[in-house]
């Protein structure tokens, strides 16, 4: 079997439950090589570092893995302000939710549309990542 | 000789003023006076082979009386028309000196006056009866002497007796109905009689055949010398009349016992607005007598502007002559109460159809309103418990399944593992899920706990005590934190509360303040609590860190909604206390500066208990 391991420069995962954290980090490993992988408790905190490193010109992260439930800044509030950035890259941006509103589900959609970058929609549990989330349909090669 | 002494008769007949002939048995005239011949045209020179018998009508009847030698008369008639002339001939026997009936004197007498008046007489009689029998007035006449009582047709006719019907008085006393009619007409006639005093009564009569009529009877007394001699009356049937005012009193008795009797306010108003006609229900609410009422405008019963409202409505009807039917009108009463109507409003007509006011329909429906109202409470707080239920439902699905998620993640990685250090990892981490799990499930169970023990009974406590107590509990918690807790609550004030629910009010109140803290303050906590109507508002207030209520303002009372970088800021005791102070009829509200602190003002509802 054949497994491709991507390599990815930077990746975000912004939730504040340590075991998805963990999980998300461990499915990633056999997929991805990646020496950056921060991790934010909640949308503010991630949108301060990305804001920060948009303004020093370093890299930004490829994949990013977004809680929608979260305090201070939700995972919807987070993406606003992500689009109010002047950001060139496509991300990929893997919306994790144990959500089964169908609520959810239509703001994801809306914001597919609206957003420039990538937007996936993910159901809680994760027992694996797929290359196709790391990498943007319409860049693969 | 006989020629002498006829000439000589002659003489002495021709000069008698009273018109006198003589004639003989075949009716041949012997002699004459002028004035006889004059009746009949005869110039006396012509006197001579006259026969009465052609100057009289009915010739063999004539005849044969002439031939009866009994004395007779006869009415005759000369000349026509307006030159008419009436005459009564009076025949007598005419003997001869052996008494023997030798012929006929016949005297003439013009009777043309007699006759006029006798005719006129009988016209007047006749338009007398005529009127009597159109205008069913009938008279009577009672004579005090010879104790007669005289009928005229017409009477006879009301009591329905033959025309030879000869009554007396105890008879036609006994006419009149048993019980009041009879007992009234005889105390009124024997009052006629011995004290002159006139009458005019209505009463009943039963008639000859058994009908009972309604009669109009008069009567006057006519007195002679003083005396009373006479008593003179009418008596008319008003049979039809009476049951033609009983039929209208009945009908306006039922219109009114209608009208009256309607659970709506009924009023009519002319076009001036003045109430010309109001029902017991419109009187009942304007708390006035109809007398109070009528001729008044709804501007000496309502307040200014309603009153002005319903004088448009009134001139609106009036213009248009379009009825206002079934609006919801408002009634303010001089006196402050409020009543809601559904009024309709129809234009009047007179019978020339022209609109001379309008008829007003008033339903007071405020206990419908009330009803309304409540309804409407209900359905907001339905709807407010269908939305509470509805995020609660999503809390709980999407709580547990985000645990539930977290366990089959770890459970597959715990499978797939062969590192071992890796897999105790693993398991630490299952346990720490198993925890949160049954702390998420607590936390719900004291959400549900709260809304369905609705019948926790409240009780009278002093609010210090409380205080006091949570304080002493959190004593170390407090002093750790260097907490400085101002207290402005009066000793013996009073709130009603679910005790258990005070107490979480007061913990989570002051653990958020300190929790919340400024870490450039020490934290200092003022109370206050005030009374205000049937409410007892609880304030706590801080100098910590603030809230953005313009961010969060809807989601500050919301479930594992939090706000700051906390460790122990879980999102789930103001979501509690909100819970339970709206289980107890009560709310909470919070103001707030970012960086300046928070003030949390309870209403604890005092009405329902």
């Amino acid at each position: 079997m054949y497994i491709s391991m991507k390599k990815v420069s930077s990746i975000f995962i912004v939730d504040d439950d340590p075991i998805t954290v963990f999980g998300i980090k461990k499915v990633l490993k056999p997929v991805a090589i990646c020496d950056d992988i921060q991790i934010f408790q909640n949308g503010k905190e991630a949108f301060d570092a990305l804001k920060e490193r948009t303004e020093n010109n370093r890299c930004i992260p490829e994949v990013i893995f977004l809680d929608i439930n979260m305090p201070i800044m939700d995972g919807w509030d987070f993406l606003e302000e992500l689009m109010g950035l002047d950001i060139k890259e496509r991300i990929i941006i893997n919306m994790i939710t144990s959500s089964i509103d169908p609520l959810d589900y239509q703001k994801w959609n809306e914001y597919k549309d609206r957003c420039p970058h990538t937007l996936n929609f993910k159901n809680k549990p994760i027992f694996k990542i797929e290359t196709s989330d790391l990498d943007s349909i319409d860049m693969a090669s | 000789m006989k020629a002498v002494e006829r000439i000589a008769q002659h003489y002495l007949l021709k000069q008698l003023p009273k018109a006198t002939a003589f004639v003989a048995m075949d009716g041949l005239v012997v002699d004459a006076s002028d004035s006889w011949l004059n009746v009949f045209g005869i110039h006396p020179k012509n006197s001579a082979e006259i026969n009465i018998l052609h100057l009289y009508p009915e010739r063999d009847g004539l005849r044969k009386k002439l031939s009866s030698n009994k004395s007779f008369s006869i009415r005759h008639q000369t000349g026509s028309g307006t030159m008419a002339k009436w005459f009564e001939s009076t025949f007598a026997p005419w003997f001869d000196e052996k008494e023997n009936v030798v012929g006929s004197i016949i005297q003439t007498d013009d009777i043309s006056r007699e006759m006029a008046m006798e005719l006129e007489l009988e016209k007047v009689n006749n338009i007398l009866k005529t009127k009597s029998e159109v205008a069913q007035v009938g008279c009577w006449e009672y004579d005090i002497a010879t104790e007669q009582l005289f009928w005229c047709e017409e009477t006879k006719k009301i009591h329905m007796v033959p025309p030879s019907y000869h009554p007396n008085v105890a008879d036609a006393i006994a006419f009149y109905k048993q019980g009041y009619s009879r007992n009234k007409i005889s105390m009124l006639f024997h009052s006629a009689i011995h004290e002159g005093t006139p009458f005019n009564k209505k009463l009943t009569i039963l008639t000859q055949t058994g009908e009972e009529k309604w009669v109009s009877v008069a009567g006057r007394p006519l007195s002679e010398n003083g005396k009373i001699v006479k008593l003179f009356g009418t008596i008319q049937d008003i049979t039809e009349q009476v049951t033609t005012e009983t039929r209208i009193k009945q009908h306006q008795q039922l219109l009114t016992a209608l009208i009256d009797n309607l659970p709506l306010n009924v009023f009519v108003k002319d076009l001036d607005s003045k109430k010309i006609l109001v029902n017991k229900a419109e009187c009942d609410y304007l708390g006035k007598s109809a007398k109070e009422v009528i001729g008044k405008t709804d501007f000496d019963h309502y307040d200014k502007e309603v009153a002005k409202i319903s004088r448009e409505e009134d001139l609106e009807v009036i213009r248009t002559l379009k009825p206002m039917l079934g609006k919801e009108t408002i009634s303010i009463k001089k006196d402050g109460q409020i009543t809601y109507f559904l009024t309709s409003k129809i234009p009047l007509f007179d019978l020339e159809g022209k609109i001379s006011g309008l008829i007003g329909i008033g339903m007071d429906i405020t206990a419908m309103k009330k009803k309304e109202d409540q309804l409407r409470n209900l359905i907001n707080i339905t709807s407010v418990q269908n939305k509470k239920l509805i995020n609660f439902a999503h809390i709980v699905s999407h709580n547990l399944r985000s645990h539930s998620a977290n366990f089959s993640m770890l459970l597959k990685f715990l499978s797939e593992e062969k590192d071992e250090a890796e897999k105790a990892h693993i398991m630490t981490m299952l346990n720490q899920a198993s925890d949160s799990l049954l702390e998420t499930l607590e936390n719900l169970n004291q959400v549900v706990d709260i809304n369905t023990n609705v019948t926790l009974s409240k009780k009278p406590l002093n609010l210090n005590e409380s205080i006091d107590k949570v304080r002493q509990n959190l004593s170390a918690f407090l002093e750790k934190n260097k907490v400085k807790i101002i207290n402005n609550i009066p000793q013996d004030m009073v709130v009603w509360s679910v005790p258990a629910y005070l107490d979480s009010i007061i913990l989570n109140l002051v653990t958020n303040a300190v929790k919340y803290r400024s870490p450039e303050r020490s934290p200092i906590i003022t109370m206050d609590a005030k009374k205000r109507n049937k409410t007892l508002i609880f304030s706590v207030s801080d100098n910590g860190l603030g809230i953005d209520l313009e961010r969060y303002g809807d989601k500050i009372f919301g479930m594992y909604k939090t706000f700051h970088n906390r460790k122990d800021a879980k999102g789930i005791g103001l979501y509690i206390i909100k819970n339970q102070i709206e289980a107890m009829g009560g709310s909470i509200t919070v103001n707030s500066e970012v960086d300046k602190g928070a003030t949390f003002n309870v209403y604890f509802n005092e009405e329902s208990k």
